[in-house]
Parts: C-alpha cells; sequence; structure tokens
C-alpha cells in the first residue's frame, strides 16, 4: 500500500495556517500603526496564494497554497478583529503604537497581559487575577 | 486550472471555523484538561490520513486533524478567558481520565 501524503500536507498548512493567524496577526497588530496597510497586503497576498493554488498542477503544491491562502484571506479580516479585542482590554495594546495609544487614553485598553497564567479552575474578579498574574512573575 | 486546492481551502476555511465552536463549547462543558486527547486525536487523524487512498479525503482527514492539534493548544487560553469572565464559566465540568496528572503539566500553549 503506497502512503498518501496530501493529508499530511494538509494537515501542516492548516497547523501552520492558523498558528500564523493567530500569533502573526497579533504581533503585526501590536506594532502596525495602521490597521489598513496589514489588512490590504493580507487580501493581496491571500488571492495571489488562491491564483497560485488555481494554476499549479502539483497536488500538494496546490492544495499547501489552497489552504495557506485561505487563512491569509481570513488574517485580513482578523486585524480587524484584533484590533477590537486591544479595545476591549482582551488584548495586549502596545503604548508605542499611536493607535494603541490612543485607545489606552480612553481607557479600557491595557499593557496586561490577562492570559499570560494557568487556569486555576474558578471564576475571579480582574483584581484577583491581577494577584495571580504578578504571583506568577514573581515565581 | 487545478480547483483542487482552491476547493481544499474553502472547505479548510470551514474545518477551522468549527474549530472556533468547538474549543469554546468543549472548554465549556469538557474544561481545558482535556487538550492531550484532543492533540492525540488530532495526531491519530493526521497519521490515518496517509491510509486513504482518496485524495479529497485524506486531505479532509489531515486538514481536520491540523485543526484538532491547533485546537487543542488553544483550550488554555480560553479557560482563562471564562475564568475572567470573557466567556460564560461553568463550575460543573466532565473533567478526563487522569485530570490530575494532566494537571501538573504545563498545558501547551502557542
Amino acid at each position: 500500500m503506497t502512503l498518501n501524503w496530501i493529508g499530511v500536507v494538509a494537515a501542516a498548512a492548516t497547523f501552520f495556517g492558523v498558528w500564523f493567524g493567530h500569533v502573526g496577526v497579533r504581533k503585526i497588530e501590536y506594532r502596525s500603526p495602521t490597521i489598513w496597510l496589514p489588512t490590504i497586503i493580507a487580501l493581496a497576498l491571500g488571492l495571489t496564494l488562491e491564483l497560485g493554488a488555481l494554476l499549479s498542477h502539483n497536488l500538494y503544491v496546490s492544495g499547501a497554497l489552497g489552504i495557506v491562502g485561505m487563512t491569509v484571506l481570513w488574517d485580513a479580516l482578523e486585524f480587524r478583529r484584533q484590533h477590537k479585542r486591544v479595545a476591549k482590554g482582551h488584548a495586549l495594546a502596545n503604548p508605542n503604537n499611536p493607535r494603541h495609544a490612543r485607545l489606552l487614553a480612553d481607557g479600557k485598553a491595557t499593557t496586561i497581559d490577562w492570559l499570560n497564567r494557568e487556569p486555576i479552575g474558578r471564576s475571579m474578579t480582574a483584581e484577583e487575577a491581577m494577584k495571580l498574574l504578578q504571583a506568577e512573575e514573581a515565581r | 486550472m487545478n480547483l483542487f486546492g482552491f476547493g481544499l481551502g474553502v472547505a479548510t476555511l470551514f474545518i477551522i471555523g468549527l474549530g472556533f465552536v468547538w474549543v469554546i463549547r468543549g472548554e465549556y462543558f469538557f474544561g481545558y484538561l482535556w487538550w492531550p486527547y484532543v492533540m492525540g486525536l488530532g495526531v491519530a487523524l493526521i497519521v490515518l490520513s496517509l491510509f486513504v487512498q482518496l485524495d479529497w479525503g485524506s486531505a479532509l482527514l489531515g486538514a481536520f486533524g491540523g485543526s484538532l492539534a491547533w485546537g487543542s493548544t488553544e483550550l488554555k487560553d480560553q479557560a482563562v478567558r471564562a475564568e475572567l469572565g470573557w466567556h460564560r464559566f461553568n463550575p460543573n465540568k466532565r473533567w478526563p481520565p487522569f485530570a490530575d496528572t494532566i494537571k501538573k503539566w504545563r498545558a501547551p500553549h502557542l
């Protein structure tokens, strides 16, 4: 029986596509003074990758480009959503980024990474969560 | 023109979209300590995809496996979000077998 590697290629493209969409979008949004520029670049890159998928006659290349292209197109939307998370204080704001500095001045955005701890199994107030973060940092 | 990659990309977009739903629901009902089981299932599906001879079947199985593997690393963050009140918190979760052992491991976070 011959092994069919297209599943492994699709798995890798999905995992790394989502990884970049998650970590990369977060980092780029953190630094970029505008939302529209990374959005346009992601749109153009995603469409180019999809074009490559349509034109490639290699199964693996077409499959990987198709998946990664779609995740990059999704990322184009994620920049706006990440900006909203920062505005709500659910994601880290960068005081050196003028766009984030404005959000910080509005009062809801934060420079605290609330997710940077292990769960403890009960709901809690922001004050309790803050104490947990400080305890983890001190360790 | 080869529609395989484009079609697979569209299908994978739905699989990833489903990932948002099962991570939130899964953490609510079962808790984040299921992460090694979810990761194991993802890897198992990817290995299984090697033996599926139909390209579409193998590719979709692989994409679903990759999405499960990724989702397993998201469960911990989702648990913290629920504790903070950003999502609904369920105090009566159905914890997995060997939960006490898994609790001692550092949950993956990417």
